[in-house]
């Protein structure tokens, strides 16, 4: 909403300096956001909360300018114009959509420009100039805030108004030029036959003021502000007309509005009046008695504040106020439905005091009613502590993604949920998985010539109506390099797992994995992640068909995810001390060679079973290939640690145990001892 | 003429520090005990010096010459030692190891937001990002078909509420459905955080996002007033931007909060001239058509309720221009912080 300064002047003289008013608005609540200067006038630009549509006109920012300064406010006369009363004028099918309609007609006009003056109003504060009938109607728009129709009264079919729901099939071509199609939602405001305006949004071109037309229906009325609003959003149309209905307007308006309009339009046009119709029904809003505690402002607010101050402040307002035995009584103006109880008016006062008057305290927090289980907020500090220690950055991505994504991605089985009224295709769906985000944000950092990645991001899936924290990891590009180191390496999956495992540490998670085949990776490099037996995540190597898909060369990706939820219910963080043996460790390290498709899980399991209770660990050291080993088989190195936390072990029993072990690989795996 | 044998002795031990080779453990010795050093010197001003001093000087002289003996000795071992030492390590090279990763911007700054209200009593609670109309809207006096809603534009899922026939489930469009949900499973006294993701459908450009962060906070009890409100967001404000910081309360609108209120600091202590004043957070006393939705009895509780953008409190606090940059991932951003 804009405000002409001079305009403003014409009502109250604030006796303040532009920058002064513009600060005492904004304390005020009714927020200046720019100020122009256009010619000899200024204009404050305003941002008016949807509470407040009494202040969406010159005379009501002229009131509330007057309760701030205590300066008053001079409203304009309006010399009374009798008439006839047209009782077939105007009809209204359904009060509740219209409770007050007052139609005037005047004959004999004269369409011409309207004066200078005026018109310098009018466009000061953003308004189109067209003529003086339609000017005068904005003029007034602007000044009371009540919305305002004119016709050309010879252009309505049968000489009479009807407000009605539209018809199913019915349109109308829009002052703006554009057809618009009705349906019994809408309301209008018709003629014997047609649609001539969509009620309280735009009139139509059929009986628009033309240079021509001799005698004027203006239109003055009330309509109900939801059925405006819902039109408003069916078309696609707004106005300043129906700025202010959907807002709700001052049903007092509906009177003072077509006064003072048809005083302006009778000085300027040089017609006179041929009748009127009034429908008021008896839908009226009755204003509430406020009953307001003068104790109750003190414990709102933190402060008192002298009863007949607050008395005043109210009255300036424009409340009805009264005080009995510490209870104030207020009745707010008809202006004002957003105030209805006891805090609303203490809100008034607030502003009046002015809110940086008010002290500050610091409160005094009790210890919250509430217990709430901390882990799941810990478990995802934990992770990131533990993630960024192994020199990986965390990654924040944006939860919707566009379904293509998903295609290109090789994941087909997980439909994510749609967004009914997206945007854009980009917004369309609520991931169901993490790895399209992530290879959207390699891909741009490989763009950039980023290429050694290493990311995570605890972010959620979304999947048949419900939420899920999920855990990215992903890794790509060149291994941290050790310069004293003489290779450069790239990573691969172990690197993958590496991290994992710090997750699965410092969570105090025991997880497992199985070869699986998953198609957004490679065959031979994926996994499940394993907890107690139930699957939590998957990992593995990027196939390289979704890679080209996108535009990612040259180089493998190694990800995982896993859920969150998942590893809270498994993990378990107490720990009971084992006491340290006081007892020497014997250390046996074992070289086999064993078919490739072996894996070592296998190997530790058979150690496990065989070793008995002094063995207390397995330990991998290496694996390798070579010249030495058979075709078809790898070369494994590990050792096994015996020990007793209630004796030193005698040699020969460390023998027997390790020389069953290692018989049970040779029998069960076929391993040879190298 | 006096000497200060305190002073002169202090300045020798520095001084053997900092001996390294062999050659300077030379002049070392030249500069003390040579036939120009200062212990002949103080011998020398044994001549002219009257009766009384003459002792003090003969033993301070004494004493020097027997300490640089000693130091020379302690170093002559070390000297010989290092000198064998072909290989020195060449400190000035970088250390080895893995270098720390960065979290997010977004983490740290919701993480000190959400800490520093922890540290002042206040619990954090996560609640969904998927909500019912009730919970985003109407339980916050937001009524269906109201011109408030327009600031709350929302996306729509394609799935039904289960607990209201025929109404879509959404997006939260602010975290304050989080005050809902927690005000109907606990009575006060309350005091909570709620951090989370909210979605907007607006147009993407260097100020917009249709997914950001947002801190909300609430705090319940029988006795709460506007006063506080003011107290806690100052301290708040303090302890993020810095003691020097300047508020300012300018009443605006909530439909959940009466009074309400949006916060604005003064630009001039973030170094940005353009606007005098940024808006950083709206607040309020908690609206009693709240406490009514949730069913708290009436007139029992006062609140005072806060939401922040975490993307916007960084901005402010790091000088970053565009919020693209924390969705875009670029590890260049990243690794900055």
């Amino acid at each position: 909403m804009k405000l002409s300064l001079n305009w403003l002047k014409d009502y109250i003289d604030p006796k303040l300096s532009t920058d002064e008013l513009a600060e005492r608005l904004t304390m005020a609540g009714l927020e200046v956001e720019a100020v122009e200067a256009r010619g000899r006038d200024m204009v404050l630009e305003m941002e008016i909360t949807p509470n407040r549509p009494d202040c969406l006109s010159v005379l009501g920012l002229g009131r509330e300018i007057s309760a701030i300064t205590g300066r008053a406010l001079k409203c304009p006369k309006i010399r009374e114009h009798k008439t006839v009363t047209l009782k077939d004028l105007v009809r209204i099918e359904n009060k509740k959509d219209c409770c007050r309609y007052i139609a005037t007609l005047m004959r004999g006009a004269r369409i011409k420009d309207a004066p200078t003056e005026m018109k310098a109003r009018l466009e000061a504060m953003g308004i189109n100039v067209i003529n003086n009938a339609v000017d005068i109607t904005n003029f007034v728009l602007m000044e009371t805030g009540q919305p305002l129709h004119v016709f050309d009264y010879d252009k309505l079919s049968g000489g009479k108004i009807i407000v009605r729901r539209a018809r199913a099939g019915e349109s109308i071509i829009t002052l703006d030029g554009v057809e618009r199609k009705l349906d019994p939602e809408i309301l209008v405001v018709a003629d014997a036959e047609k649609p001539v305006a969509i009620a309280g949004i735009m009139g139509g071109q059929d009986a628009q003021i033309t240079a021509q037309t001799k005698n004027i229906l203006l239109e003055s009325a009330h309509f109900e502000m939801g059925i405006v609003r819902r039109a408003c959003r069916r078309l696609g149309l707004r106005s300043e007309s129906s700025y202010r209905f959907e807002r709700n307007v001052d049903l007092d308006g509906v009177l003072t509005g077509a006064g003072r309009a048809v005083d302006l339009l009778l000085q300027t046009t040089g017609g006179h009046l041929g009748g009127r119709a009034e429908i008021f029904s008896k839908t009226r809003i009755s204003r509430p008695k406020i009953k307001v505690r003068i104790s109750g402002v003190k414990e709102l607010l933190g402060i008192e504040v002298a009863p007949a101050k607050v008395k005043g402040w109210l009255v300036q307002l424009g409340f009805k106020a009264a005080i009995k035995a510490g209870i104030l009584t207020v009745v707010p103006p008809s202006n004002r439905a957003d105030v209805a109880q006891e805090a609303d008016v203490i809100e008034e006062v607030a502003r009046m005091v002015g809110f940086d008057r008010l002290p500050a305290q610091i409160p005094v927090i009790k210890s919250a009613n509430i217990t709430v289980d901390a882990r799941p907020r810990e478990i995802k500090t934990d992770i990131r502590r533990a993630l960024t220690a192994a020199g990986m950055d965390e990654i924040i991505t944006l939860s919707m993604i566009n379904a293509a994504t998903l295609v290109k991605t090789n994941i087909t089985q997980m439909p994510g949920i749609k967004i009914f009224n997206p945007l854009s295709q980009d917004q369309e769906l609520m991931r169901p998985v993490l790895l399209p985000s992530f290879l959207q944000v390699a891909a741009t950092n490989m763009n950039r010539g980023q290429k050694n990645l290493r990311f995570f991001e605890i972010g959620k899936t979304y999947f048949q109506g419900k939420e899920r924290d999920a855990l990215g990891v992903f890794l790509t590009g060149r291994r941290t390099h050790d310069w004293r180191a003489s290779e450069k390496e790239q990573v691969d999956i172990f690197d993958l797992k590496g991290a994992l495992e710090r997750v699965f540490q410092i969570t105090g998670t025991g997880a497992g994995y199985e070869d699986v085949a998953i198609p957004a990776f490679d065959p031979g490099c994926a996994a499940y992640i394993a907890v107690n037996g139930k699957q939590i995540g998957i990992m593995g190597r990027v196939n390289r068909s979704v890679l080209n898909n996108w535009d990612i060369k040259h180089q493998d990706i190694y990800f995982a995810a896993l859920f969150l939820d998942e590893i809270l219910s498994a993990s378990h963080k107490a720990v009971r001390y084992e006491p340290i043996s006081e007892f020497p460790a014997i250390v046996r390290d074992v070289s086999l060679a064993v078919d490739k498709s072996v894996p070592y899980k296998k190997i530790e399991d058979i150690c496990r079973q065989q070793g008995g209770e002094i063995l207390k660990s397995v330990q991998f050291i290496e694996q390798y290939s070579g010249d030495k080993i058979q075709p078809g088989c790898k070369g494994i190195v590990f050792s096994c640690r015996y020990q007793s936390s209630s004796r030193t072990l005698r040699e020969d029993e460390v023998t027997q145990a390790h020389e069953r072990l290692v018989q049970a690989l040779s029998r069960d795996l076929n391993a040879v001892r190298r | 003429m006096p000497w200060n044998f305190q002073e002169i002795e202090a300045r020798i031990k520095t001084e053997v520090q900092t001996v390294g080779t062999p050659q300077e453990l030379e002049a070392f010795r030249l500069k003390y005990l040579g036939k120009k050093g200062l212990v002949h010197a103080v011998f020398a001003s044994l001549g002219q010096a009257a009766g009384q001093e003459k002792a003090a000087i003969g033993k301070g002289a004494n004493d020097l010459k027997k300490l640089v003996e000693e130091l020379i000795e302690a170093k002559a071992g070390w000297v010989k030692a290092a000198e064998k030492f072909e290989e020195r390590a060449d400190i000035s090279l970088p250390g080895a190891g893995q270098a720390l990763g960065h979290t997010h911007l977004l983490t740290q700054t919701m993480q000190e937001i959400t800490l520093i209200f922890e540290r002042m009593g206040f619990i954090t609670v996560e609640t969904p990002e998927i909500e019912t109309e009730f919970h985003n809207f109407t339980g916050l006096n937001i009524p269906v078909d109201h011109p408030s809603r327009d600031a709350f534009d929302t996306f729509y899922l394609d799935a039904e509420d289960p607990s209201a026939k025929g109404r879509r489930l959404l997006l939260r469009s602010h975290t304050s459905p989080g005050q809902v949900r927690i005000m109907k499973e606990h009575k006060p006294p309350l005091a909570v955080i709620v951090p989370g993701r909210v979605y907007r459908p607006d147009a993407v450009d260097a100020s917009h996002s249709f997914m950001f962060h947002q801190v909300e906070g609430l705090l319940v009890d029988e006795k709460v007033s506007f006063c506080e409100l003011k107290g806690l967001l100052q301290e708040f404000c303090r302890r993020f931007f810095g003691p020097k910081v300047v508020m300012r309360f300018r009443p605006h609108f909530f439909p959940f909060t009466e009074p309400s209120a949006e916060v604005d600091i003064d630009a001039g202590i973030l170094g940005i001239e353009r606007k005098k004043w940024l808006e950083i957070l709206g607040c309020g006393m908690v609206n009693p058509r709240v406490f009514e939705a949730v069913g708290y009895s009436k007139g029992k509780y006062k609140g005072l309720a806060f939401g922040m953008g975490v993307e916007r409190m960084a901005m402010l606090k790091y000088g970053i221009n565009d919020i693209r940059l924390f969705y875009e991932n670029d590890v260049r951003f990243l690794r900055q912080f």
